[in-house]
């Protein structure tokens, strides 16, 4: 509870400083959404060059598209600073962290507030509001509660992998190369169903990086198409568990990597 | 009361062996051999509450690794260290509410909101009561002369301003410990002297205890009665400052200005050597366990006019660079 008040504090105080930079705010703002909309149009291109992929309608990749965009967008901006950790590491900002009785994780997320990336989830929302009309779904309590749980839990996969890796920032000063291949990875891949991969690839979406589960499986779900995943159907109706449980992992393996820390100078 | 207590604290870092010559860097890059350096090797005091230590030491001597271990930054590869009666760096939410800690190099503050704004912030991150905070801002905004820019963004303020609010936001909360790391670095002979009346005054008034790294020696003669010296992570000295001096520089000097400067060479007075002579002034040197001060300079007065005369007290800088030079450890408190 103080943790929460603590945070809501942290990140009024972002905010107001950001407010001292109003063009930047807007021009951010604009950015990110332009940038999420160059990638729904390359989607939109493909799926109307050949009609479909591997049988999902337009409508339907739309939606999955639409789906994972906001896991991302509702992940992004809470944890936007985690791209930061590099430099919050390697100069040394992390001791200030360690002296202040509150947890060092939520002192580096309120560090700045990431205003570029709340595009992404203005976009997403908007994006999924309007594919929730246009897909052949019967929205009853049940599937509007499963969405709702599918897009947190799905946020919860995509920030489990970045926290996980940003945990080796302790140990190696520089992993932020590496987070942003793994999140284009998802971005890129994330946005088509699965099944029009090899299987090899499947595998490795699955179970090395966890990206089915951030849309692909809800989303199956919620189209009726679960018959058609190569794992058994529980899976798919599990992911915002699994989402919860990365991220725990995650969360459990960052706190432990801090101790690695070695500061800068001496 | 002991409050801090540090033993045989050790501290290595690790890093992959550098290569030099053809394809080092990849070698560098790929190599499984690793160098370790001993930035701190066996450190150990204790620090009685209400004290006032300097922790002082060359660049790369390991203050500041001793420091980041005290503070609960860096866990230390071996050793023991409790503040408080905590390990800080396995409780460290509990170790970060009995420390205030300035670094100088690097602000605590929030860069874009003004200077009001990080104290509200700092106190609601230590749970200040309303009845502790108001008081507190009061008297340090007084203290500190921080009026004028509290409302102030802090990125506008100066440095000397912007170092006032950090040692204001470190004790807002009123810890037992205070580390300060290099507080007066950069500033002006103002603003120095008004942190050091500042640090001088919570340590008398509130018995806040007080470890300060610094290379400028005069805020070690001015606020430390106890320094402990390190070099190469070891500990050279630990104890009184007046010890130190008493110890390496046991001599005293008068510097009298003759008027008539030709008598400069004539000047005799026994158990006392001329030390120098220049431009018709005379530095006698001598020790006080042998002879007084008033005794040197009638016997100068009695055969000599003299225009001018001063007594010249051992500098701590004089001192310290003949220890760093010697590097030898001097057993402490003897």
């Amino acid at each position: 509870m103080r943790t929460f008040k603590l945070y809501a504090a942290l990140v009024g105080a972002g905010l107001r400083g950001e407010a001292q930079y109003r063009g930047n705010l807007l021009v951010m703002l604009v950015a990110g959404m332009a940038y999420q909309g160059i990638g729904l149009a390359f989607v939109w291109v493909v799926v109307d060059r050949f009609g479909a992929i591997g049988g999902w309608t337009l409508g339907e990749v739309f939606f999955l598209y639409a789906l994972r965009l906001t896991a991302h967008g509702l992940w992004v901006v809470p944890f936007s600073q985690l791209n930061q950790l590099d430099l919050v590491v390697r100069e040394g900002e992390f001791d200030r962290y360690l002296v202040r009785p509150l947890n060092p994780l939520v002192q580096v997320l309120t560090r700045r507030v990431g205003l570029m990336q709340a595009g992404d989830l203005v976009g997403g929302l908007l994006l999924l509001a309007y594919a929730t009309t246009i897909v052949d779904v019967d929205w009853s309590p049940g599937a509007v509660g499963f969405l709702l749980l599918a897009v947190v839990g799905g946020a919860l996969v995509e920030v489990a992998v970045q926290l996980g890796l940003s945990g080796l920032t302790f140990r190696l000063l520089s992993t932020r190369m590496l987070r942003i291949q793994v999140d284009s990875v998802f971005g890129t891949f994330g946005n088509y169903p699965l099944k029009i991969f090899p299987s090899v690839a499947r595998f490795l979406f699955t179970i090395v990086l966890p990206m089915a589960f951030v849309a692909y499986f809800p989303a199956s779900v919620l189209l009726d198409r679960t018959g058609e995943l190569a794992v058994p159907s529980w899976f798919a109706y599990g992911s915002p568990l699994v989402g919860a449980a990365l991220f725990t992992l995650a969360y459990l393996f960052w706190s432990r990597q801090t101790s690695h820390y070695t500061s800068s100078g001496h | 009361m002991t409050v801090v207590r540090a033993h045989d604290l050790v501290k290595e870092f690790r890093r992959p062996k550098r290569f030099t010559g053809a394809f080092g860097g990849l070698r560098t890059l790929l190599t499984r051999q690793y160098t370790t350096t001993r930035a701190v090797d066996g450190v150990s005091f204790d620090i009685e509450a209400g004290e006032l230590v300097g922790y002082l030491g060359p660049n790369g001597a390991g203050k500041s690794t001793t420091i980041k271990m005290l503070t609960g930054i860096l866990v230390p590869t071996s050793g023991q260290v409790e503040v408080a009666g905590v390990v800080p760096w396995k409780e460290r939410e509990r170790n970060a509410r009995h420390i205030g800690v300035v670094f100088g190099q690097r602000s605590q503050l929030w860069w874009d909101l003004p200077l009001r704004d990080s104290f509200r912030l700092i106190g609601k991150l230590y749970d200040v009561p309303r009845e502790q905070y108001h008081p507190n801002l009061e008297r340090f905004t007084e203290l500190l002369d921080m009026a004028d820019f509290l409302d102030t963004p802090v990125r506008q303020l100066s440095l000397g301003q912007r170092m006032r609010g950090d040692l204001a936001a470190a004790m807002l909360y009123n810890p037992r410990i205070l580390y300060l790391d290099e507080p007066t670095i950069g500033l002006d002979v103002v603003a120095k002297e008004r942190m050091r009346a500042f640090v001088a005054e919570l340590n008398r008034d509130e018995g806040t205890t007080v470890i300060l790294t610094t290379h400028d020696l005069d805020d070690v003669e001015r606020l430390c009665s106890r320094i402990v010296l390190i070099d190469h992570g070891r500990v050279l000295y630990d104890g009184e400052v007046a010890a130190l001096k008493a110890r390496y520089a046991p001599y005293r000097e008068v510097m009298v200005h003759l008027a008539h400067p030709d008598e400069a060479t004539a000047v005799e007075v026994p158990h006392a050597e001329r030390a120098r002579a220049e431009d018709g002034k005379v530095w006698l040197r001598f020790d006080p366990e042998t002879v007084q001060v008033a005794d040197v300079i009638a016997a100068v007065l009695a055969r000599h006019q003299v225009s001018d005369l001063a007594i010249i007290e051992p500098e701590l800088e004089g001192v310290i660079h003949q220890i760093y030079a010697q590097r030898s450890v001097i057993s402490a408190r003897e």
